[in-house]
């Protein structure tokens, strides 16, 4: 394990976090100058235009971005770490896209009969939903060996959840489509204060409760075997893993829709700078680099056609799928 | 060493063991017993069990009927962080251990002992230190571990058991993948450790003149799961009983190792 190189990423990360924040409060279909934001995070100025676009807007939209995109970087790890393959992550496995099926539907629901969801049933809906495909995938790595299968069987569930969703949508009442479609898409537009309160300690809950789990993690990379014979309680084990792993991106799902790539390409580009997949690190680093990584995607996302603003979800494929591809390129010529 | 195990109890027990999985039994009635310091060696033609009864032995597997004691105490009455203090395992399986520098692997080892975060301690530093020299791999220490050659490989794992301090080492097949001359370093320091240790080995090997050099007793699985002769290697490695155990038609062992079990039969007879 490289010390000099863990700290230069944390620093280059923490730098990045910060110079993104700052752009984001800045930068949007009406800009701001420098001098106009510190006067208004510093008065808590919520009056003026400016004062109601940066704390009403912005700031929400910012926290959002972070704690999320972190939130589904972890997942993506602790995924990768319980089928011993780098190429696993909610997105992929279909996790998210099942996730989004049970909310749409609760969304629905709740529509039609003129009620308002709370932010914690919106997450227990995407909870059900990741666990029931979740189930699926398991179902299947039980009977096929190959990872590869396993990742196809993944995508396609995912299609059928989606596809599902998507008609759902169709025959959803007119006046709320736009807001569902805008939400099925994957964008963290819609996340308001109020979600922002139940966000933060279920994320905060679930990334602190991961990185609890660094030392059996660690052990696990050896196989299972060896993780058991240094006395990790494989089933026990298994079960938080998953657990963990799908109230983090059931969270994100919940808020944001589906967002694609984040939760491989995040700790694989961890992975190459840091030079070592020992949980400890990864994990906190993980969760940076998924917060910037979003922070960053949704700036674009905002900003470059705006003041049409794109999905989340293709600015993160954008960027995270040619990581992905790399990174499969790189494994194939056997480094 | 032989000598001083002599007087010992046995660390490893089995009492009328039936191992195998689910109710299928494939090693029947074994009785084995491991004292400290003690190689103790199990030989049989492939699919006899060997692997299955050293799993039952080291609790991946549950018994299907007897039972296993260590230090005297019945296996299942340990709780599982207290076990891992006292055995240690090499398996055949090779572990994934991306990214992980050899030493990051080796001090896996101490993880029965270090606290909630895995954060290793000053000793727990040097423990894996003087793991690392007595197995010779000090060298090895920044490399990573998916790059190093397979016999580098295997004394990393067996560092990695070192460190953990046990009393008992389960080890299966761990010469599988070595050619000769690693084969040959890897047991004189298997040799090496049990002298220096007093633990107990007790592992599988497929080449029965190894077994012969290094072990101080030879457990023979046969074919149908039953354990058919426990002995010195003396007493075990005779052409009808190792061609009888392996399946092989009179004559045949003599071919192979003609001089190998002529030397044998001379030692033997003085």
């Amino acid at each position: 394990m490289n010390k000099k190189r863990i700290i230069i990423s944390y620093s280059v990360l923490g730098i990045l976090l910060l110079v993104l924040v700052i752009m984001n409060i800045l930068m949007g279909s009406s800009s701001m100058t420098a001098g106009d934001a510190f006067r208004i995070l510093f008065s808590h100025d919520n009056a003026s235009k400016f004062g109601r676009i940066v704390w009403d807007i912005r700031m929400p939209r910012i926290i959002a971005a972070a704690l999320l995109g972190g939130a589904l970087a972890v997942s993506g790890f602790l995924l990768q770490t319980f089928f011993a393959n780098p190429i696993a992550g909610p997105y992929i496995l279909g996790i998210s896209s099942g996730a989004k099926l049970v909310v749409a539907c609760a969304m629905v629901f709740a529509l039609t009969h003129g009620l308002l969801l709370h932010s914690l049933v919106m997450i227990t809906a995407a909870f059900v939903g990741s666990l029931a495909v979740t189930a699926v995938i398991l179902f299947i790595s039980g009977r096929v060996r190959s990872m590869s299968v396993l990742i196809v069987c993944g995508v396609m569930v995912g299609y059928i959840c989606s596809a599902v969703t998507e008609f759902l949508i169709t025959f959803a009442d007119d006046s709320n489509i736009v807001n569902l479609h805008n939400w099925s898409m994957g964008s963290f537009s819609a996340v308001s204060w109020d979600n922002i309160k139940v966000i933060t300690p279920v994320v905060a809950a679930a990334v602190l409760m991961s990185f609890l789990l660094s030392k059996p993690m660690n052990a696990f990379q050896m196989g299972e075997r060896y993780a058991l014979s240094v006395g990790v309680n494989l089933k026990a084990f298994r079960l938080s893993l998953i657990t963990l792993s799908s109230i983090l991106s059931a969270t994100v799902t919940a808020f944001a829709g589906p967002v694609s790539f984040v939760g491989i390409a995040v700790p694989h580009l961890i992975r190459s700078v840091t030079d070592t997949s020992r949980p400890i690190v990864m994990i906190p680093q993980c969760f940076l680099g998924g917060s910037v990584f979003c922070l960053l995607c949704d700036l674009l996302a905002r900003n470059l056609f705006a003041p049409t603003e794109m999905s989340i979800s293709s600015m993160t494929a954008v960027f995270g799928a040619p990581v992905v591809i790399a990174m499969l390129i790189g494994r194939k010529s056997g480094r | 060493m032989i000598n001083k195990a002599v007087n010992r109890e046995p660390v490893i027990k089995t009492e009328n063991l039936d191992s195998g999985y689910g109710k299928k039994v494939i090693v029947a009635g074994a009785e084995i017993k491991v004292k400290p310091g003690e190689i103790v060696s199990l030989i049989g033609p492939n699919g006899a069990g060997k692997s299955t009864l050293l799993r039952t032995i080291a609790g991946q597997l549950e018994p299907i009927a007897g039972s296993v004691y260590i230090d005297g105490k019945e296996r299942h009455g340990y709780a599982s962080a207290e076990i891992a203090r006292k055995q240690a395992v090499m398996l055949t399986e090779r572990p994934p251990a991306e990214r992980m520098s050899c030493m990051e692997v080796i001090s896996l080892g101490r993880y029965p002992y270090t606290g909630r975060l895995g954060i290793l301690s000053q000793d727990d530093r040097r423990i894996v230190q003087e793991a690392m020299e007595l197995v010779h791999v000090s060298e090895l220490a920044g490399s990573s571990y998916d790059q190093i050659s397979d016999g580098q490989k295997q004394r990393v794992l067996l560092a990695r058991a070192v460190c953990q301090e046990p009393e008992i080492m389960i080890l299966d097949e761990p010469t599988a993948y070595l050619d000769i001359k690693h084969k040959l370093e890897f047991l004189d320091l298997l040799r090496d450790l049990t002298g220096k240790r007093g633990i107990a080995v007790i592992m599988s090997m497929h080449e029965p003149e190894l077994a012969h050099l290094v072990s101080d007793r030879v457990i023979c699985v046969s074919a149908d799961g039953r354990v058919e002769m426990t002995g010195t290697p003396d007493e075990v490695f005779r052409d009808e009983i190792i061609s009888r155990l392996y399946g092989l038609d009179d004559g045949r062992l003599r071919d192979l190792y003609t001089g190998f079990v002529r030397s044998l039969e001379g030692s033997a007879g003085c």
